[in-house]
């Protein structure tokens, strides 16, 4: 494991005043700057493990340094698609709980040259929920991470933590599958990430109110779409208005349709780009689909990525397409 | 963010102002089924009633950029809005138009991506540059491009297609319309018409050489 920096019993504790924060221990190492994606769309079971690891696995063989980062605290097993056991071994609780000050020191080799795996096992305490200023804390260390390349694997559902990690990155992958459940999931993912993406970029305070009321559906002011909020923000504040769609215009995940089985589902991420555009407003990459593949399941039970074990399978020809599409590996 | 009854024809069909015929009516049935009343996409997002809306104002603009000279008379209009147009400038545009005339032009025409041709453009062109009928497969698929549609476009029977798509060389037409047809299934793809000729023949004379 590379590392020159100050040793971590060195390390000064997050929060004290006038000293730096955590993650400034490797200040001796050149700052690496590594492109940070998170991969998240509400619904359990849709191929987020599955698409992080293979994902992960297509960059490292293109001689990326890529870390994994399986940000699934309560049901964790990110390990298990890389053939890693989780054991007893050190996790990001681990760096939570302030046992371990150095992120790079929880990493874990991986079988994959070149890719390393922080375990999201649960820790002593067995909470699963992270505080704003832990999240805070590990964006930044996320950072200082000497890699290329750093995947958050989020857990279901749109917890603070799942969102906060979600937007702290420089790409987004929202994943679904063609089914109606998980679509509404990932309209719900996708909303939350939006009214809260709104919220911390507003400035003035009677705005971000206006937006915290218009997360709630049923709100008494009307406000039942993004539309309908922007209109409310415009007659507030028109400064705010014109910030509210700078910030828009940032605002690009990418959707990924997993287990395709024909063309009106690969039309489905059509569709879905198109809803997001004439309802959030918001711009979504379309970066591509799986198609369903009986080799994928296989490749879980044999705990390896599908693009190392069925690598000339269909479902790893389209995760190579979309790799190739992001880095242009 | 423009409000719904202020986008014109072409984002509401999500086309890009220089697509081709085909491009449009790719867009358009699209934009049909994704609002279509029993859509999984606009499931918990859009209600009924909205949808129905929705669905109106892209027929209404397909009633329009699918006749060629409407479209023409349409896109004079919107190039003579566009200089210096505000978003907050200008009439409202009337919602629903009849559909033989040019709906009123909107205010503003955009020049941003959009998804379909971006998706055009990405990862889709073959790695060595064969273009054998897996690879026109996959590209036809990752359009939502159905079989039915090319057939309707370019009058080539579905079993061709298939043949084609299936690298059944046996069953291919003879030679003389290979070439036309391999030409006109890559315009529907937006491929390279001489390149996919090119390749898919020789990987065809390959083939038959290695079968002696």
């Amino acid at each position: 494991m590379r590392r020159t920096g100050t040793p971590s019993w060195l390390s000064t504790r997050r929060g004290e005043p006038g000293l730096p924060g955590r993650g400034d221990e490797t200040a001796a190492t050149p700052p690496s700057v590594a492109r940070v994606w998170a991969v998240g769309g509400g619904k359990g079971g849709i191929g987020k493990s599955f698409l992080v690891s293979n994902l992960a696995t297509v960059a490292a063989r293109s001689g990326k340094r890529v870390i994994l980062i399986d940000a699934d605290l309560g049901g964790a097993n990110l390990h298990t698609c890389l053939g890693v056991r989780a054991g007893e071994r050190i996790s990001l609780s681990d760096y939570f709980e302030e046992r371990v000050l150095d992120l790079e020191k929880v990493a874990v080799e991986t079988p994959i040259p070149g890719l390393r795996l922080i375990l999201g096992a649960l820790g002593h305490t067995g909470k699963a929920e992270t505080t704003q200023e832990q999240r805070t804390a590990l964006a930044k260390a996320v950072r200082r991470l000497p890699a290329d390349l750093v995947i958050f694997d989020l857990a279901a559902g749109t917890d603070r933590s799942t969102i906060d990690f979600f937007l702290e990155a420089d790409d987004g992958f929202v994943v679904t599958t063609p089914e109606p459940t998980a679509i509404e999931n990932a309209y719900a993912f996708l909303r939350a990430a939006y009214y809260r993406k709104l919220a911390g970029a507003l400035s003035e305070s009677n705005v971000r109110e206006v937006v915290r009321v218009a997360m709630d559906q049923r709100n008494e002011r009307g406000i039942r779409t993004p539309g309908d909020l922007l209109g409310e923000i415009d007659r507030l504040d028109h400064a705010e208005g014109d910030r509210f769609r700078r910030v828009l215009a940032t605002f690009r995940p990418h959707l990924v349709v997993n287990q395709v089985r024909d063309t009106e589902e690969v039309k489905m991420g059509f569709s879905i780009t198109s809803v997001c555009k004439k309802y959030f407003g918001i711009d979504i990459d379309y970066a591509g689909y799986i198609c369903f593949d009986d080799n994928v399941w296989r490749s879980v039970k044999d705990r390896r990525p599908l693009v190392l074990a069925y690598p000339s399978s269909d479902g790893a020809l389209y995760v190579r397409r979309i790799v190739k599409k992001l880095l242009g590996a | 963010m423009i409000p719904l009854g202020e986008q014109n024809y072409y984002d509401l069909l999500e086309a890009s102002p220089e697509g081709t015929p085909q491009q449009i009516e790719r867009a358009y049935r699209i934009a049909r089924a994704t609002y279509a009343p029993s859509s999984t996409a606009t499931y918990s997002v859009f209600s009924s009633d909205e949808c129905a809306s929705i669905l109106r104002r892209i027929e209404e603009a397909y009633a329009v950029l699918s006749d060629a000279r409407l479209r023409r008379e349409y896109d004079a209009r919107l190039r003579r809005v566009e200089p210096g147009a505000g978003l907050s400038s200008g009439p409202p545009p009337v919602a629903t138009a009849p559909r033989a005339r040019p709906a009123p032009p909107p205010l503003a025409a955009r020049a941003e991506p959009r998804a379909f041709d971006a998706e055009l453009d990405t990862g889709l062109a073959p790695e060595n540059g064969v273009f054998d009928g897996n690879v026109l497969r996959r590209i036809r698929l990752s359009l939502g491009i159905e079989l039915e549609e090319i057939s309707a476009t370019t009058k080539i029977n579905e079993h061709h297609l298939r043949a084609i798509e299936g690298n059944a060389y046996e069953h291919l037409p003879p030679p003389v319309y290979l070439r036309g047809f391999l030409k006109q299934i890559a315009r529907c793809l937006s491929l390279d018409a001489g390149a996919v000729a090119d390749s898919y023949t020789a990987r065809m004379r390959e083939s038959a050489a290695k079968r002696g």
